[in-house]
């Protein structure tokens, strides 16, 4: 099963606001038919170079109430292109939540993760089976996995291509 | 064990007979679903083409709305970044998809989407209704169920379902009566600054007690407008019979209020006395600085502006006009008002409301979104704006040094008058 991400932790604060932190709002091209190039502005309010040090497959640690304000998915959108594969918060704005799911970017709500996790950590997730495991200090910590109709959602890469299995299995 | 008034709306959108929170459930949509050109949502031709869909759940339940910031201005000035032709290819779309003409709609006959549910009756109480923008949770001001579904619409477009996880409810007990000038924006404002912007991530925040029931229609949306603020899934409000009566007069489509039992379980509960609050204003840059007017009173300010979904309704108007009659708006003001629908600036205009705003020397600007997207009449280098509209992060409304403080449509107008913050009670 896909769902499976290996990449460095990359921690961050509360209450990252979608358009003031994650990216900023005069770069979001609202109204644009297209959502290219979200990935360059990605977290720069906060860390200019962010996008630059960004490696593939690299996961995100942050904490409480993250993605709050606007429900923007150009964020979440941001988030994805600029090479993250999972976002793990001590909480979640639910339109943040909500985007996630359907844009497929994976996340993870787990309390006191910054508490288990330092900048620069290897981890290693898995969805599926609710699984962090950290390289840097050989800890594994355990959550309830997502629905799996949540995760049928992630696994097939945003919420249009989930609809169309469902077409194609006759399920809608 | 009793239900809140969120938990039975979700069970019976879902066919359950009960629901509870943390379980997610399956929901077909069954009220009108907006598109509209707006900032945040998925581009629905460009989707279903993608995708290869060729038809639509329900056309007959889909409107067309030309919202969403300023559909009256480009969003640049580059003629592929516009409005107006995101709105003339969304409306094209949807004839080709079966759309009935009357549900597409121009122009003359809108304003901010957020009002338009209201205004038309499509955000019947008890029930279930989606919208691809944040601030959809409006609606929860007449007891309907509207959080946003931004990244889900086009799917939901084509299958008429979706999902929700049920929600935790947090009760705000508002008790007392509130003082003249102080408005449901302050009350809301007023809970920000008590519980903070993560006071209640993913819940419900349900607004009961004496000012609630006393509360206008048009602040309780209002309330409800701001609870994404708080963290919070959405702000609702038990209806009642001046609610019902607002739908009855405008839709024939039948639909089942809900209200919460008295033995509801809530999470939390807080009671705050009503006649203790007092104007409150938000302060730059931050979105959850919030104080009492008393400790900004006397900041000069540059820009006025009532309007956005947190406000251009009937009373927002109505008492700015109170304020400013017999009044010049101060010359080194500029004060839009925008009406948040073309129906509110009919019944403001009959009222003679919008006359004597204009006598004052306010600029009225046309139904929608106005200043608060920064799209029309943009806060330039420095400016300091006070308005009603949602937010205030740097570059919201315009130029990034620009500030904005955010108060009750009172605060602004007052506000206005005398070119730097003013407690409006002094006026009314
Ligand atoms: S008024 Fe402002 S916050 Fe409300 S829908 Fe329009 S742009 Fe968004």
């Amino acid at each position: 099963m896909a769902l499976k991400f290996k990449g460095k932790a990359w921690i961050f604060g509360d209450n990252l606001d979608v358009d003031k932190d994650i990216i900023p709002f005069r770069k979001m091209n609202l109204g644009l038919i297209t959502f290219d190039n979200l990935g360059d502005w990605c977290m720069t309010n906060v860390d200019p170079d962010f996008p630059r040090k960004v490696k593939k497959g690299d996961i995100m640690v942050v904490g409480k109430n993250m993605g709050c304000g606007h429900s923007h998915q150009q964020a979440n959108k941001a988030i994805k292109q600029c090479g993250i594969s999972c976002v793990i918060a001590e909480s979640f704005d639910r339109n943040f939540f909500r985007n996630s799911i359907d844009i497929g970017l994976p996340i993870i709500e787990y309390t006191d993760i910054r508490k288990m996790v330092k900048e620069g950590d290897h981890l290693e997730l898995d969805l599926h089976r609710g699984q962090i495991k950290n390289i840097s200090t050989a800890k594994t910590l355990n959550f309830t996995p997502l629905p799996d109709f949540l995760l049928d959602i992630l696994e097939a890469g945003d919420v249009e291509s989930h609809v169309n299995k469902l077409i194609a299995e006759g399920k809608v | 064990m009793g239900k809140t008034i969120v938990e039975k709306i979700l069970a019976k959108a879902s066919g359950k007979k009960e629901v509870s929170p943390g379980e997610y459930v399956e929901v077909r949509i069954k009220t009108y679903i907006q598109v509209s050109s707006d900032g945040g949502g998925t581009p629905m031709p460009e989707t279903f083409v993608k995708f290869g869909w060729d038809k639509l759940w329900d056309p007959s339940k889909v409107v067309i709305v030309p919202d969403h910031c300023g559909s009256y201005t480009p969003l640049s000035y580059d003629a592929t970044n516009n409005n107006r032709e995101n709105h003339r290819r969304n409306s094209e779309w949807a004839r080709n998809m079966g759309v009935p003409e009357e549900n597409i709609l121009d122009l003359g006959r809108v304003g901010n989407c957020h009002h338009m549910g209201i205004e038309e009756g499509w955000a019947l109480p008890g029930s279930v209704y989606v919208h691809a923008d944040t601030h959809s949770m409006t609606v929860g001001g007449v007891g309907c169920f509207g959080p946003c579904v931004t990244a889900s619409m086009a799917a939901l477009l084509r299958t008429g379902l979706t999902w929700f996880r049920v929600p935790e409810s947090i009760k705000f007990n508002i008790t007392g009566k509130l003082q003249d000038g102080v408005m449901g924006r302050d009350v809301y404002e007023y809970i920000l600054g008590q519980i903070g912007p993560a006071g209640a991530i993913y819940q419900v925040m349900e607004y009961t007690g004496p000012v609630m029931d006393e509360m206008s229609m048009d602040g309780r949306l209002s309330m409800c407008c701001l609870s994404i603020f708080t963290g919070a899934k959405l702000g609702i409000v038990n209806p009642d019979q001046k609610i019902i009566d607002w739908f009855k007069a405008r839709t024939n489509v039948p639909f089942e209020p809900q209200v919460s039992d008295l033995d509801a379980r809530y999470i939390k509960t807080y009671n705050y006395d009503g006649a203790k609050i007092e104007p409150q204003v938000v302060v730059p840059p931050l979105r959850h600085t919030v104080q009492n007017i008393s400790a900004v009173e006397g900041i000069k300010v540059t820009n006025a502006f009532i309007g956005s979904c947190a406000s251009g309704r009937d009373e927002d108007m109505r008492i700015a006009a109170r304020i400013l009659k017999g009044h010049k708006v101060h010359p080194g003001v500029m004060f839009n008002i925008t009406p948040g629908s073309s129906a509110a600036m009919m019944r403001s205009a009959q009222e003679g409301v919008i006359a004597t705003l204009l006598e004052a020397g306010c600029f009225i600007c046309a139904p929608g979104c106005g200043m608060c997207p920064g799209y029309y009449t943009p806060l330039t280098k420095n400016e300091v704006c006070i308005t009603s509209s949602t937010t205030n992060y740097p570059g919201r409304m315009g130029d990034e040094t620009a500030q904005v403080y955010l108060g009750s449509p009172a605060t602004v107008a007052a506000s206005a008058l005398e070119g730097k913050i003013t407690d409006p009670r002094k006026y009314l």
